[in-house]
C-alpha cells in the first residue's frame, strides 16, 4: 500500500518508480496497465457480443452490404498497423536515447492514428448521408457503438501521444523514463488489436450481410465501385 | 540501476524483428482482403474460419512482439490472456443465450424486414421514398395530369389505378404475389435509374408496339414478363439472353402481370 501512495504523488520522471521493488517483480504502473487492458477486453467483448447478437436482424435498411466499404477500411487498417510500427520505433528510440527520433516517431504514431480517425470520420459521415444513423436500425446502433468506442480509444491515444511528444520535445524522455513511452505503446497496440478483431468481424465477415429477407442489390456496390477504378 | 533485476528485465525485439512483424501483418491483411475479393466468396460461411484464424494470428503477433509479452514477465501474459478469455466467454455466452432463449428473433426479422436499395441521392432506401411518394401525389395531381400533361413530361408522377399497382410491383416486387423488384435491373428515367443490368424501359410503352410484327404491345409485354426470353429484342442495349431468369417473375399472379403491363404501357 505504501508504494501506491508514494507512486501517486510521483512526478513525471519515472526512474524512481522503476527502481521500486514489488512483490510481483513487475513495475506497478506496468501491472496496472496490463490489468486495465485485460479489463478492456471485457468491455469490447460485450460490445462485440451485442453486435453479433443483433447481426442480421435489422428490420429496415440500409443493411451492411449497402454501405460497408471494405477496400477503404482495408486502407485505414493498414494505416493503423503502420502506426503500431511507428510506436515500437518510438519506444526503441527512447531506450536508445535518440532524442530526435523519439519525437519523430511519437508524432508519426499520433499522425497515423489521426489519419485512421480521419477515415472513420469520413465513413461515419458517409453513412449519415446515406441514411444510416445510430437510431436507424440494429445494425446502425451496434455498428456505431462498437466502432465509435474504438475510435474514442484511438482519440484518447492520440492525446496521450501528443502529450508524450511535448515532454519529448523538452528532452525529458530517455532510457530512464522509457516506461512512460512503453505504457502508451501498450495502450496503442491494444487499440490496434481491437481493430484487428473489429475489422475481421464487422467488415470482412459481416460487411456483406444483406437484410434478413435478402436484398435486391445482389452485388455490393462499394466493392464493384472500387474495382471499377482499375 | 535497479537493485531488483526482475523489475525491468524485459528485453525487446530487434529492429529487424519489428520490421519482419510489420511486413507479416501487412501480408496477412492482404491475404484476408484477397479471400473476400471474389464476389462468390463474400459473406460465404466458409470464409469465417480462415478469416478468424488469420486475425487471431495478427492479434498474437502484436501482443507477443509489439507489446513484447513474449519477452516480459510471464504473469503479465496470464493477466492479459485471462481477461481475453473472459471477454471471449462473454461473447460466447451472450450469443448462446440469445440463440437459446429467443430463437424466434431471426425468423421474425426474416418475416418483417423491408428490402432496401440504397438511395444515393437522398440517403436511406429507395423503397421508402417510393412508398412515401404515391399517396400524397395522386390526391392532388391525377385529374389534371391525365387530362392535360403528356405522360412523357411527368414520367415520375404516380400513375393511378392499375398502373399505380404496376409501379409498386416494379419498385418493390410485391404484388399479390412476389418477384424480384424489376427496378433492380431495369431503369425508367425519372423513376429509378439504378438498374443497369437489363434493357432500359423508359420508352417501352412506345417501343413494345413495334418490336414484334403481329404481336400487340400488351401481349409483347405480358409474354416478356412471364417468359423473359420469348422475344429477345435486337439492337436493344443490354437485351442479353440468360440474364432474366423466369424464376424472377414466377411468383407474380396474372393480376400482377396485368398491372405491370398497364404501368409499362404508360412509359412512352
Amino acid at each position: 500500500m505504501a508504494h501506491q501512495t508514494e507512486m501517486s504523488h510521483h512526478p513525471a520522471p519515472a526512474e524512481h518508480a522503476e527502481e521500486h521493488p514489488t512483490t510481483t517483480g513487475i513495475n506497478n504502473r506496468k501491472l496496472l496497465m496490463w490489468v486495465f487492458l485485460s479489463s478492456d477486453c471485457l468491455f469490447f467483448g460485450s460490445l462485440i457480443a451485442t453486435y453479433m447478437v443483433y447481426r442480421g436482424q435489422s428490420l429496415v435498411g440500409p443493411y451492411p452490404v449497402d454501405i460497408i466499404d471494405v477496400p477503404i477500411t482495408t486502407i485505414s487498417t493498414f494505416v493503423l498497423l503502420c502506426s503500431s510500427f511507428a510506436m515500437v520505433r518510438a519506444l526503441a528510440a527512447t531506450n536508445e536515447d535518440r532524442q530526435g527520433a523519439i519525437l519523430f516517431w511519437l508524432l508519426m504514431t499520433a499522425f497515423l492514428g489521426a489519419i485512421f480517425i480521419g477515415f472513420q470520420v469520413y465513413e461515419f459521415n458517409l453513412f449519415r448521408t446515406e441514411g444510416l444513423l445510430i437510431s436507424t436500425n440494429l445494425f446502425g446502433s451496434t455498428f456505431f457503438t462498437l466502432t465509435g468506442f474504438h475510435g474514442a480509444h484511438v482519440t484518447l491515444g492520440i492525446v496521450w501521444l501528443l502529450g508524450l511528444a511535448w515532454i519529448a520535445k523538452k528532452g525529458r524522455l530517455g532510457p530512464k523514463t522509457a516506461l512512460d513511452v512503453e505504457l502508451a505503446g501498450l495502450y496503442w497496440h491494444f487499440v490496434d488489436i481491437v481493430w484487428i478483431v473489429i475489422f475481421t468481424l464487422v467488415y470482412l465477415i459481416g460487411g456483406f450481410d444483406t437484410g434478413p429477407a435478402g436484398d435486391p442489390s445482389l452485388v455490393p456496390h462499394s466493392i464493384t465501385g472500387f474495382l471499377g477504378l482499375f | 540501476m535497479s537493485s531488483d533485476p526482475g523489475v525491468h528485465e524485459s528485453r525487446h525485439p530487434t529492429l529487424k524483428q519489428y520490421v519482419g512483424i510489420a511486413i507479416f501483418l501487412f501480408v496477412v491483411t492482404i491475404v484476408e482482403f484477397v479471400i473476400i475479393l471474389p464476389v462468390d466468396f463474400r459473406g460465404a460461411g466458409w470464409t469465417i474460419a480462415p478469416l478468424a484464424i488469420l486475425s487471431a494470428i495478427k492479434f498474437a503477433a502484436v501482443i507477443f512482439f509489439y507489446m513484447h509479452l513474449k519477452f516480459d514477465n510471464r504473469l503479465l501474459t496470464w493477466i492479459f490472456l485471462g481477461g481475453l478469455a473472459l471477454g471471449f466467454a462473454v461473447v460466447m455466452a451472450l450469443v448462446g443465450l440469445f440463440a437459446a432463449w429467443t430463437p424466434g428473433l431471426r425468423s421474425y426479422a426474416e418475416d418483417h424486414a423491408k428490402p432496401c436499395t440504397l438511395d444515393h441521392e437522398y440517403g436511406g432506401c429507395l423503397e421508402d421514398r417510393i412508398a412515401a411518394a404515391p399517396p400524397s401525389e395522386p390526391a392532388t395531381e391525377p385529374a389534371a395530369a391525365s387530362a392535360e400533361a403528356p405522360a412523357a413530361e411527368a414520367p415520375a408522377a404516380a400513375p393511378s389505378g392499375l398502373a399505380a399497382t404496376g409501379q409498386q410491383i416494379f419498385l418493390t416486387g410485391q404484388g399479390q404475389g412476389a418477384a424480384t423488384a424489376c427496378f433492380t435491373c431495369h431503369t425508367i428515367s425519372g423513376l429509378s435509374e439504378t438498374g443497369l443490368l437489363g434493357p432500359d424501359l423508359t420508352h417501352i410503352g412506345t417501343d413494345a408496339a413495334n418490336r414484334q410484327p403481329g404481336v400487340s404491345a400488351e401481349d409483347y409485354l405480358r409474354q416478356s414478363i412471364t417468359e423473359p426470353e420469348a422475344f429477345v429484342a435486337e439492337g436493344v442495349e443490354r437485351a442479353v439472353p440468360g440474364l432474366m431468369l423466369p424464376a424472377l417473375t414466377a411468383g407474380l399472379t396474372d393480376e400482377d402481370v396485368d398491372a405491370l403491363v398497364a404501368f409499362l404501357m404508360e412509359q412512352k
